[in-house]
């Protein structure tokens, strides 16, 4: 009785199973992928983490990319078809990353991709987009570990991180002996986009005889970070080099510093100044001043392109110049580089655009000009320091360009 | 290595540790009381640092001023919680099942607040965040010492309230023996609901201290619940000494070691100590006698 | 085991199988592979914890290790990316049961609630250690060779094997249960003490199943890192991941064979869905929060065990209503 139920059961299953197959291939047969008809909108996919650790950066990069769609929109979106953003939350999660991109292509069928938010994500994202043919361009997946995985589909629209620091470090060797400081103190969270750049900045800074007294990792999970910042301090260098991600490491920072009335002469950190208003509201508006931080962008930029960005921008969700996330930018450039590589090949087709920006062609952005490399870096751009002068964001190295206003040094004195 | 800075990570052991004891205090007196592991403590700070925050950018009442509105608010969310969700948990399974609800509620708070304040950090601030004074040539920030005096106020109310009242002395029965409390005619399940509230409304003191002393959102109560239970589990799940105890050794512990050896291997070194601790002793460092099987 | 529940097993193993080939979308089969990927873990899971009721926290440890072990050796050993690299698959599980005996000789010296802690202690001292040494790639992570299978078929092989992992974990855990090694664990879920009396040499019982659980996880571990491309220390070292495997058996039942892989099938499932079909994420915290309150409150016990108390329940009444209905016409008759 039993076995005879079991066999039963396995036969009833059987015939539902060849029948569902059947049914899948017809429907495996219908889904082909095509040109793009006349008067359909373009869908582009992205992934962003909207959600979890990096949701404050990726809620600026959904606001890029919808900025960007706006615009561009507004002048006959892409080759006359109107862009659609299709935008996934990630939770900053590497497994919902590569589920959101396959659904996207295979399921949403987008003709492109543009990139998540942090280096954490690109390489899994990437690969995704690789196995597919499609391009894989972001702004902000910039860190060494992205390149190192030699995948013939990554575009870094961005600056490649490692290098930020340098125009800091070139001026800050290049004052005269008695401006010059004498010590420094590298401190950095242990994070794939900040631990890379400060040896650079050390190596020039220490061969200008700015003596390193210190050179600290902290754990970037970290949320108490007085122990570090007293002793960072304590060290009293003239000099500090701090590598942060996000605004409330710069900011407990700044507070025990101001605790322990030490105010370097001057005082980078690799991100969380160039987050604008979001940047003033956590640590105070007065006490932002003389703050700096390295990037390829700020919303003072004197490009003509950034100067349109900002003014829709402003448009859309009011504010400052200063007020704008460099995020925003970033993910603009994203969508600039892909207009310009669409129109330049005539169609949505991946293969071509992948050869396109591989040829080495200059292209603008609203970060300035973009030429990639084999590996997809950006090898065009200036890096810049910006730094807050009272409430005013401006671009202060390098010190040759006629954008730049000169540099508040040494740093004001604390006053909250 | 230079002298002061080791002075200040003992300073800032003592008077951030004091702060994180409040926090503490609450979990493990839920537990000792309920069996209860309450994974929501995380996000109730942060929602006692949001309710000063707004109270503050609103109605420009001072932080710790604002403490009268947001205490009673959060001892009556602790009983609201206690009501309906904790009051229903049974068995053999109990704490085990409290973990999974307690953070089935963390969840809710924690979309609720990402969906009211948007997930850009935010920080509390006020006169006396940023400035510091100066004593026997050491600087103290008043933040931390007004966090301080706020969790000495605090612990030593609770204190006077469990072993100087009638309500405290069948709080600590309860802690002792649930069942035999209950055999002398307390009433253990009002003890439990009113030792939920104040362990949930120690928080808002808790979090308003956190939220002046660094820029949060919803998703720094992760970082929170992992070090508040770390903290109750070395000091022995139910000591409120242990708690308090616990606390300033491991901020100490993590301050010394960050300044002497390297931030890196900090973390590291307070769970070493705590395997080695616990290998030694099961029952945490003032935890009392575990049952035969427990 | 009745005829019912044989059918259920079978018709699962059916639909589990036919699925790649049912749903061909990429997106749905990349879900298909992480549930699967969960469901081995909670199987293999439950099997100790479950069994002894000795609730483990750092099954990360495991997870992280399988995930190295993958991505050290093929990085090393310049394999050429593709099926081989499979093989390393067991290589993780058994590396995994290896690093577990040391940790389970600490860990399970204490009884039950300490255990908890220890293993989340030992826990972060691997993540950390992950973070911070040079040989891991430490927080840039290690990016393995990358395989570059045409993405419409590419997640399938990594379904198959997964599903090979949740079959081996569902065998081993039912072959345990009904061995003597099996009772000796539930001999100490239910008085340790008792079972060390009774001459259960404890000790051994518990670090064996603690290693032999340890196996499945690790290779799940191995083969998530192969199928992701690119590990970092906190997503291979995830805390949320030990939470995860723990609340999907207990929501399924703790103990039983079905509950933990039907827990995880829900879960994984729903919450990947989820994340993907709401792009707007603190609504789907809180939907998430409030549809797994309801289901802890209402089946405390796990679905497993609240659907058998209904079905025995139902099962008693209908056959005391034949009874009765018996009596009442022998009653007439007579």
């Amino acid at each position: 009785m039993k076995r005879k139920s079991t066999v039963r059961v396995l036969a009833a299953t059987t015939v539902a199973a060849a029948s569902l197959i059947t049914m899948a291939a017809a429907s495996t047969a219908s889904a082909s992928s095509g040109g793009l008809a006349k008067g359909a909108p373009v869908n582009i996919g992205i992934s962003l983490s909207l959600s979890g650790d990096f949701s404050a950066d990726g809620q600026a990069f959904e606001r890029g990319y919808q900025l960007w769609a706006k615009e561009q929109n507004a002048s006959g979106g892409l080759l006359g078809h109107k862009i659609n953003l299709i935008i996934k939350s990630d939770a900053s999660s590497p497994t919902q990353v590569v589920t959101n991109y396959q659904d996207l292509i295979s399921q949403s069928h987008v003709q492109l991709v543009f990139g998540p938010f942090s280096s954490l994500l690109t390489v899994p994202a990437a690969q995704t987009a690789e196995r597919f043919g499609y391009a894989m361009v972001e702004g902000a997946g910039g860190a060494p570990s992205v390149f190192q995985a030699h995948l013939s589909n990554v575009f870094d629209v961005s600056l490649p991180v490692a290098n930020d620091l340098m125009p800091f470090a070139t001026w800050i060797s290049s004052l005269p002996k008695g401006q010059r400081p004498t010590s420094a103190y590298y401190v950095t969270s242990n994070d794939p986009f900040t631990e890379p750049q400060l040896p650079v900045a050390q190596k020039i800074m220490s061969k200008a005889g700015i003596k390193s007294l210190g050179f600290t990792v902290f754990p970037a999970e970290v949320t108490d970070y007085t122990s570090i910042a007293d002793k960072v301090a304590a060290a009293k260098a003239q000099v500090v080099v701090l590598g942060s991600v996000d605004v409330p490491t710069v900011s407990a920072f700044m507070q025990a510093f101001e605790q322990a009335h030490y105010n370097p002469k001057a005082f980078i950190a690799t991100g969380g100044p160039d987050q604008g208003a979001a940047f003033l509201k956590a640590v105070g508006a007065k006490n932002a001043s003389g703050m700096m931080v390295p990037n390829a962008w700020y919303g003072g930029s004197a490009n003509k392109l950034s100067k349109a960005m900002v003014a829709a921008y402003i448009k859309q969700y009011g504010g400052t110049p200063a007020d704008i996330n460099s995020d925003v930018a970033e993910a603009y450039s994203v969508g600039e580089v892909m207009t310009q590589a669409v129109q330049a090949t005539g169609g949505f087709d991946n293969a071509k655009i992948i050869a396109y920006l591989h040829s080495g062609k200059v292209m603008s952005s609203v970060q300035g000009p973009v030429k990639f490399n084999k590996l997809g870096e950006n090898i065009d751009p200036t890096a810049f320091t910006f730094q807050w002068q009272g409430t005013q964001f401006v671009q202060v190295n390098p010190v040759n360009d006629p954008n730049s206003v000169k540099v508040l040094f040494p740093k004001p004195a604390w006053k909250s | 290595m230079s002298g002061s800075a080791l002075t200040y990570a003992i300073i800032d052991g003592v008077l951030t540790g004091s702060v994180y004891a409040l926090m503490a205090t609450g979990l493990t007196l839920i537990f000792g009381v309920m069996d209860i592991i309450n994974i929501a403590q995380g996000i109730f700070v942060v929602l006692g640092a949001y309710l000063s925050y707004e109270i503050q950018l609103h109605w420009g009442i001072d932080p710790f001023v604002g403490l009268l509105i947001t205490i009673p608010t959060l001892f009556v969310v602790g009983i609201v919680v206690e009501r309906a969700f904790m009051s229903r948990l049974k068995g053999p399974e109990k704490t085990a099942m409290s973990i999974l609800v307690t953070y089935a509620v963390s969840l809710l708070i924690e979309g609720s607040l990402n969906m009211i304040f948007s997930v850009n950090d935010v920080q509390i601030n006020a006169w006396y965040v940023n400035r510091s004074f100066k004593l026997f040539g050491v600087y103290f920030a008043y933040i931390y010492v007004f966090g301080f005096i706020l969790a000495v106020v605090l612990l030593t109310a609770l204190w006077a309230l469990l072993y100087r009242t009638r309500f405290g002395a069948s709080v600590r029965a309860s802690l002792a023996d649930q069942t035999a409390a209950a055999l002398i005619g307390i009433n253990v399940r009002r003890v439990a609901t009113i030792c939920f509230g104040i362990g949930t409304a120690v928080t808002a003191a808790g979090g308003m201290v956190f939220g002046a002393t660094n820029a949060f959102n919803a998703s720094s109560s992760y970082d929170l619940i992992s070090r508040l239970l770390t903290i109750i589990v070395l000091g022995g799940m139910g000591s409120l000494g242990g708690a308090l105890v616990a606390s300033i050794g491991m901020v100490m512990l993590e301050d010394v070691v960050g300044v002497v050896w390297s931030p890196v291997w900090s973390t590291m070194t307070f769970f070493i100590v705590l395997v080695i601790v616990l290998s030694l002793r099961p029952q945490g460092l003032f935890g009392k006698q575990l049952a035969r099987t427990a | 085991m009745g005829h019912w529940s044989r059918a259920v097993w079978v018709l699962g193993l059916v639909a589990l199988a036919l699925f790649p080939v049912v749903v061909t979308s990429p997106a749905y089969v990349a879900i298909g592979v992480f549930t699967l990927i969960y469901m081995a873990c909670a199987s293999s899971w439950n099997m100790f914890s479950g069994y002894t009721g000795y609730i483990a926290l750092g099954s990360a440890v495991s997870y992280g290790v399988g995930a190295y072990t993958m991505a050290l050796v093929s990085i090393h050993a310049n394999m050429a990316p593709g099926a081989a690299m499979f093989w390393l698959v067991p290589l993780g599980g058994l590396v995994a049961s290896l690093v577990a005996l040391p940790i389970g000789a600490i860990a399970l010296r204490v009884r039950r609630h300490t255990f908890v802690v220890i293993t989340i202690a030992i826990f972060f001292v691997f993540q950390l250690t992950a973070i911070n040494a040079g040989f891991t790639g430490s927080t840039s992570g290690l990016i393995l060779p990358f395989i570059s299978w045409n993405e419409s078929y590419y997640n399938v092989p990594f379904y198959y094997v997964a599903l090979g992992l949740v079959i081996f974990a569902t065998i081993l855990s039912a072959l345990v249960r009904r061995s003597r090694f099996g009772l000796q664990m539930l001999a100490i879920r239910d008085d340790e003490d008792r079972a060390l009396g009774l001459g259960v040499r404890t000790t051994s019982v518990k670090l064996t199943g603690f290693a032999l659980a340890q196996f499945t996880i690790g290779m799940a571990g191995a083969l998530y890192a192969m199928f992701v491309g690119q590990i970092f220390p906190q997503f291979v070292f995830d805390p949320l991941f030990d939470v995860s495997i723990a609340l999907m058996a207990f929501l399924g039942g703790l103990g039983t064979l079905a509950g933990p892989l039907l827990g995880a099938l829900i879960l994984e499932s729903f919450q990947q869905w989820l994340t993907l079909t709401f792009s707007n994420s603190s609504l789907y915290l809180i939907l998430f929060g409030a549809l797994f309150l309801l289901v802890i409150l209402f089946m405390p016990q796990g679905i497993v065990v609240f659907i058998r108390d209904r079905v025995t329940r139902r099962a008693a009444r209908e056959k005391a209503a034949v009874a009765a209905a018996e009596t009442t016409l022998a009653g007439s008759r007579a």
